[in-house]
């Protein structure tokens, strides 16, 4: 975003903040309800959990420090915010996070708000059958074509580590799309 | 199988296939508008509960400021005086030179004594002292 600091100045004052508030939704709430989506996989706990990430991203501006862009800061606490929810989701139902991730892919089956082609629902399998760290990396590149470099500062991990994890985990889902 | 080997990297991208209800965006914008102007109001709320607190702070140092000269006034007010005192003393029956002599100490005793000069060089102090008191009458008849 152009001129970061005068923006995030206008979200910290009080006669401004309403409508920089609002520009930020316009800009940020739909990439940030896919990449939840993405990774909680149901509709309605990607709303939850975007309602959460917001909340939090406007009661924790005024202690955002600029050591890194606006926009990486909202997607690491999406992302922390949408692992914290998987992990009590599982945990309530008393099943490992991959047994609660099998069962949302199942759901989606039925889901009104999922598309329903075969190979979608191939696809999302085969990505459940990655590491964690690895599905998040190839769903942020394949499905919300983060660049790397972004990726980088959000995950706080190195472009070449992430490009390896990345070139993994396609090897690994075609050999699963063409073996199942 | 006869089918080519999927290549997930190609112009014909799977998409994820997630979709939305309608005008879901929307009306997420609009409740989080919402949702961060209540949470505005109550800041409002609290400056407005801070200038309560002041004011009520304010009144309370006024009130302390009449309360305390009203206080110590009436204090004074309640110091006994010499003739309450005696118009009590001398109204309560049960009083006597015994209950008296009782709360004086031997120093009363020398005290008075030589007040009233009662000693031998002077035998007729008591009479004197009787015969200048007032009530003379009233400790005869007693």
């Amino acid at each position: 975003m152009q001129d970061e600091k005068a923006f995030i100045l206008e979200l910290l004052n009080a006669k401004t903040q309403n409508e920089a508030f609002r520009k930020l939704l316009q800009l940020y709430q739909k990439p940030l309800y896919y990449h939840i989506r993405n990774m909680v996989l149901n509709h309605d706990d990607a709303d939850d959990v975007l309602q959460n990430t917001i909340i939090k991203v406007f009661a924790n501006l005024k202690n955002f420090k600029g050591d890194s862009k606006l926009y990486s800061w909202m997607y690491r606490i999406a992302t922390n915010e949408a692992i914290t929810f998987m992990q009590q989701r599982a945990k309530k139902q008393g099943i490992s996070n991959e047994e609660a991730q099998q069962k949302a892919i199942n759901e989606l089956e039925s889901d009104v708000f999922f598309d329903g082609e075969e190979i979608q629902l191939k696809l999302h399998k085969a990505i459940a059958s990655l590491p964690e760290k690895q599905q998040l990396v190839f769903k942020m590149r394949y499905f919300e074509e983060i660049k790397y470099e972004e990726m980088s500062e959000i995950l706080e991990t190195s472009v070449g580590a992430l490009k390896a994890s990345y070139h993994i985990a396609v090897k690994k889902i075609q050999n699963f799309l063409n073996s199942h | 199988m006869d089918m080519k080997p999927f290549k997930l990297i190609n112009k014909n991208k799977i998409k994820s296939g997630f979709k939305v209800p309608e005008n879901y965006f929307e009306q997420l914008e609009a409740k989080m508008m919402e949702q961060i102007q209540v949470k505005n109001e109550t800041k409002i709320v609290s400056i407005f509960y801070r200038k309560q607190l002041w004011i009520s702070a304010i009144a309370a140092v006024f009130l302390l400021a009449i309360a305390i000269p009203v206080y110590f006034n009436m204090a004074n007010k309640n110091n006994l005086d010499t003739t309450t005192i005696e118009m009590y003393l001398s109204q309560q029956q049960g009083i006597n030179i015994t209950e008296l002599s009782k709360h004086l100490t031997d120093e009363d005793i020398v005290a008075l004594e030589k007040n009233l000069s009662l000693n031998e060089s002077n035998p007729d102090a008591v009479e004197d002292y009787l015969s200048e008191s007032e009530n003379l009458d009233y400790y005869i008849n007693e």
